[in-house]
């Protein structure tokens, strides 16, 4: 039980939560608050996106980057990046299958019940202004690119939590200047939100994917994504970057922007550790001085550079 | 096909730098081509004589299967050098090469490029760091992809 849980210092609650008798910290923080699984899509062979209401009480209002303590009940726990906005009560979350929980997950059928803890973490900071919803990590808030142009790159389901930030800014598109979106994927088949990226396109994003493996059929690009940034017209003055995928990927394509001359403070990037407990107590998601389930998921590249450079902490 | 100002050359990213005049040698051997989508620049085994610069269009490297279709290997586009088994034996494309699209690019004699750099050794150097450019950036992106990392868990923790 969490009775006499305090907030976490620096933390602060979110304005309109109720505090359940007998806690000290707001539904969906340490306790998993209730959600139904109102629908379920297939993103590619192994990825479902789940879209969630919530029972008696919603979590806090998330923001583009964030994640969350996923809970199926009788198996366990998984971090899962939010990958929707926040436009009402449902909470819309992209899952991989790559374990017990994630598989149980996965396989959610409409009127299942999951738990919820969250949002927790750092953002990208799209449409992020002073008195924005959710519970806010002390300085750790990186800026709102407005009137720069945005260059998403992303590997895989990498572009799950992405896509928020994407559709946030496409809603505000006079907010920006370009955008871009670079899509590296294993095959194909393996692209999630397959079904949006021309509805991408015509929002007014030039959307650019390549795969690493050709099927039949495919008209697209083949090689890695790095090679897309070679094909973009960017300015690296007015350009803010952010990118999600494999580390290895992530750490392949600041390191190309960086040669172009983006600053690395503009160069955004969404790193995963072990989060468990989501309110930096517990420490198995520490990198180094960070621990991402707090600082992170999102930082910005001068400060994740040298993280990302030891091979072992 | 057409012959090509020094001064278009000169644009393409792979010459970005070359002083003039050496571009202007290149561009003595270089003819402007435009070829639509399903054009072959060349088959797997062919002999290999030439090497493009796209200008724009897209084009795909690939291998044939007998009785499947053909397998892409990677494809080119806007600003990239196509062709490198021109120069050494064989001489044999180890691809094919499609057009994806309609494309426009620069097509260079093989034969006559290396004839200049022979003579001209700045040439030489120059050309040759940009094609070894190519080349390493070309290895680089397939040892990438010989991790084939989105197999791995790239969600936040997912498990």
């Amino acid at each position: 039980m969490t009775s006499g849980y305090a907030v976490p210092a620096g933390y602060a609650v979110p304005a309109g939560y109720a505090v359940p008798a007998g806690y000290a910290v707001p539904a969906g923080y340490a306790v998993p608050a209730g959600y139904v699984v109102e629908s379920s899509r297939a993103e590619t062979r192994d990825t479902v996106t789940l879209v969630l209401r919530p029972g008696r009480q919603p979590i806090a209002a998330h923001r583009p980057g964030q994640f969350t303590m996923l809970y199926a009940f009788g198996i366990g726990e998984v971090p899962i990046s939010i990958s929707g906005i926040a436009a009402g009560p449902e909470l819309v979350q992209t899952i991989r299958a790559v374990g017990a929980v994630t598989r149980a997950l996965c396989a959610a059928e409409p009127g299942q019940h999951v738990g919820v803890r969250g949002p927790f973490g750092t953002d990208w900071g799209v449409g992020v202004t002073a008195g924005s919803a959710g519970v806010e990590p002390p300085g750790t808030a990186l800026s709102d690119p407005a009137g720069k142009d945005l260059l998403i790159v992303a590997g895989g389901i990498g572009l799950a939590p992405l896509r928020p930030a994407l559709l946030t800014a496409l809603a505000a598109r006079e907010r920006y200047g370009r955008i871009t979106v670079l899509v590296g994927s294993r095959s194909p088949a393996e692209i999630a939100f397959t079904a949006e990226l021309d509805s991408w396109r015509e929002a007014g994003a030039d959307v650019r994917v390549t795969v690493d493996r050709a099927e039949a059929g495919w008209r697209g690009n083949v090689g890695v994504v790095t090679q897309l940034i070679g094909k973009v017209d960017i300015d690296p003055a007015a350009t803010v970057a952010f990118i999600c995928g494999p580390e290895v990927m992530m750490r392949l394509t600041a390191r190309a922007l960086s040669a172009l001359g983006i600053a690395e403070t503009d160069i955004r990037v969404s790193l995963e550790r072990n989060m468990r407990c989501g309110i930096a107590e517990c420490g198995h998601c520490q990198l180094g001085t960070v621990l991402l389930c707090r600082d992170g998921p999102v930082l910005d590249y001068a400060r994740a550079r040298p993280l990302l450079a030891i091979r072992e902490l | 096909m057409s012959p090509v100002p020094a001064a278009e050359l000169a644009a393409h990213p792979f010459l970005r730098g070359m002083p003039d005049g050496q571009v202007a040698q290149l561009a003595e051997v270089a003819t402007a081509a435009y070829v639509p989508v399903g054009h072959r620049f060349f088959e797997e085994g062919g002999h290999a004589r030439r090497f493009w610069l796209i200008r724009d269009g897209h084009v795909a490297l690939d291998l044939s299967v007998p009785g499947q279709p053909s397998l892409i290997v990677e494809t080119l586009g806007a600003g990239d050098m196509m062709g490198v088994s021109w120069l050494s034996p064989p001489h044999e494309w180890q691809y094919g090469a499609k057009a994806l699209e309609d494309t426009r690019t620069f097509e260079l004699d093989g034969a006559a490029v290396i004839a200049r750099c022979d003579a001209d050794p700045a040439l030489g150097y120059q050309f040759f760091v940009r094609l070894m450019t190519v080349a390493t950036r070309r290895l680089h992106s397939s040892r990438i992809r010989m991790l084939d990392l989105y197999a791995a868990p790239g969600q936040t923790g997912g498990r």
